[in-house]
């Protein structure tokens, strides 16, 4: 019998330790272009940047080439200062060299009278990854001045049951590590806003919900254009 | 009178406000202990899990948590149709895992433990008839004082306690009987009702549990079922502007099956495992406890 006890007791205490869960967090490596247009004025310039995020969506620096399909329409040098030079459409492709290899992403770009820029906000849908209620419509906007704005329509819902429901940006929807965290939920149903400092309309993939206490992923959107 | 080991159950206490709350009952029974007896055990009560029942009544993953309850229960009779209960969880662990990226192998959240006195029940049960009636009923009042600490760790999800008073009132009924000579059973059942402090609705809770003697009535098993619904009128995430834990709302409809058995005297040891059937913003996992107990009455 004292020897059944003390093995409970031992196996009681072992199960009390602190062991590790394992979670899978890999995405797909991603070039994103930070600043796309959607044409180019004749004559113009406009300095490109891309930026190069990881298996796990966190950004990475990367040595970055640009070049471009017709150079004589639109020139662009390696570093990405491209320049309209004749009407027409190109295709500019960013290669950057990575620990991993190289990876690549491409931007069409017509050549008109004037600079156009894409649209000033971005779309998606937020849905449940659990079986708590989420579900809604949402626009991410650039107000000006570094800022965002992610507003949130009036078909949105979430459930009251989760304590500490936070909000985040993020480029890996799996894990609220490395997110920017715009704040913790406080509306539960109906329209509303969050104003968000300091980033850009093409910094984030993904809007994700993710209760902190309980490290539980709740939800999340892709950010569309 | 059947054994008073029966009301030795752990008590979930401070658990209730844990989201993955781990059911098991605490099932007063209607018989009191005679005045100057009384009966006591040291458990160890345990759930680890990694699943919980959401607020849809489905499970959901969740980090891998543990509690751990180190626990005295004690009943005393104070005069004969009154009997003290204590319950008291004098060692609470509680801890999370840590979260480890498969791609890197970096602890992206690392994990955290508390340990500490867990939330206390006091209660008085009064035996409504005389002792030795064939279908005792009692009254039970249990208080629970929330001196664990309800909210520790970096995300405040560390608790060994949920900050609120209990005040439970409860109605137990019960029937005894022989199998043979050497075998003896009983059946009970209970409702009570829980009203708590601090935004956390009231509960009803129902009961049902039997259990039968062999071996000279020495080895009992015991099969409980319960059932708490929450009245939700309580706050929720949408009312409260604390970003401290706080589940509400648990429900849920459980088992539990326990051997127990007399060694010498009144000296015996127990083992319980425990789970539910259905259940709402609780653990999705099975409980155990193991004690040492000792009945004045054996």
């Amino acid at each position: 019998m004292k020897y059944l006890l003390f093995l409970s007791l031992t196996a009681v205490l072992a199960a009390g330790c602190i062991g590790d869960d394992v979670i899978q967090d890999a995405v797909d490596p991603e070039l994103r272009i930070t600043n796309p247009l959607d044409s180019l004025g004749l004559g113009s310039s406009h300095q490109f940047d891309a930026q190069y995020f990881n298996g796990v969506g966190q950004p990475e620096p990367a040595v970055t080439t640009w070049s471009s399909s017709d150079p004589a329409v639109v020139s662009i040098t390696e570093e990405g200062l491209a320049t309209a030079l004749q009407e027409g459409g190109v295709t500019l492709t960013a290669v950057a060299v990575t620990p991993e290899g190289s990876i690549n992403t491409a931007l069409a770009l017509g050549v008109g009278t004037t600079t156009v820029a894409p649209t000033s906000f971005r779309t998606g849908v937020i849905r449940t990854t659990s079986s708590y209620l989420l579900e809604g419509d949402f626009e991410l906007h650039d107000i000006g001045g570094g800022n965002l704005e992610l507003r949130i329509a009036d078909d949105y819902a979430a459930s009251t049951s989760l304590p500490g429901l936070y909000v985040y940006l993020t480029n890996n929807p799996g894990i609220s590590v490395g997110a920017l965290e715009i704040g913790r939920v406080t509306d539960f149903s109906g329209a509303h806003t969050y104003t968000i400092a300091g980033a850009g309309l093409q910094d984030y993939a993904f809007v994700l919900y993710y209760c902190k206490p309980f490290n539980v992923k709740v939800g999340d959107g892709e950010i569309m254009d | 009178m059947v054994k008073s080991w029966i009301d030795a159950q752990p008590k979930a206490g401070w658990l209730l406000v844990c989201l993955f709350w781990a059911p098991a009952l605490f099932a007063g029974g209607p018989w009191t202990q005679p005045k100057g007896k009384g009966y006591f055990k040291l458990s160890e009560y345990w759930i680890v899990y990694d699943e919980h029942f959401t607020d849809a009544g489905l499970t959901d993953p969740n980090v891998t948590t543990g509690i751990f309850n180190t626990t005295l229960y004690a009943e005393y009779g104070i005069v004969d149709r009154w009997t003290a209960t204590l319950n008291f969880p004098f060692l609470s662990r509680n801890y999370v895992n840590n979260v480890v990226s498969a791609s890197t192998g970096e602890v992206l959240i690392p994990g955290e433990a508390l340990n500490s006195i867990g939330d206390t029940d006091l209660g008085i049960k009064y035996g409504l008839n005389k002792p030795g009636s064939r279908t005792p009923m009692a009254l039970s009042l249990v208080l629970g004082l929330p001196i664990g600490n309800p909210s520790a760790g970096t995300q405040g999800n560390l608790q060994t306690g949920d900050g609120e008073f209990n005040q439970l009132l409860q109605f137990d009924i019960g029937r005894s009987f022989n199998v043979g000579k050497k075998s003896s059973g009983y059946a009970a059942a209970f409702a009570g009702f829980n009203h708590r402090t601090n935004g956390f609705s009231e509960e009803i809770r129902v009961g049902v549990e039997s259990g039968v003697a062999v071996l000279d009535r020495d080895l009992w098993f015991i099969l409980r079922l319960a059932n708490w619904e929450s009245l939700k009128n309580g706050q929720t995430a949408e009312t409260i502007t604390s970003t401290s834990i706080f589940a509400n709302n648990q429900e849920f409809t459980s088992f539990t099956v326990e051997a127990a058995y007399y060694i010498k005297g009144g000296f015996g040891v127990s083992a319980a495992v425990g789970g539910a059937l259905r259940a709402e913003i609780v653990a999705a996992a099975p409980s155990f406890n193991v004690g040492v107990f000792y009945d004045m009455n054996h």
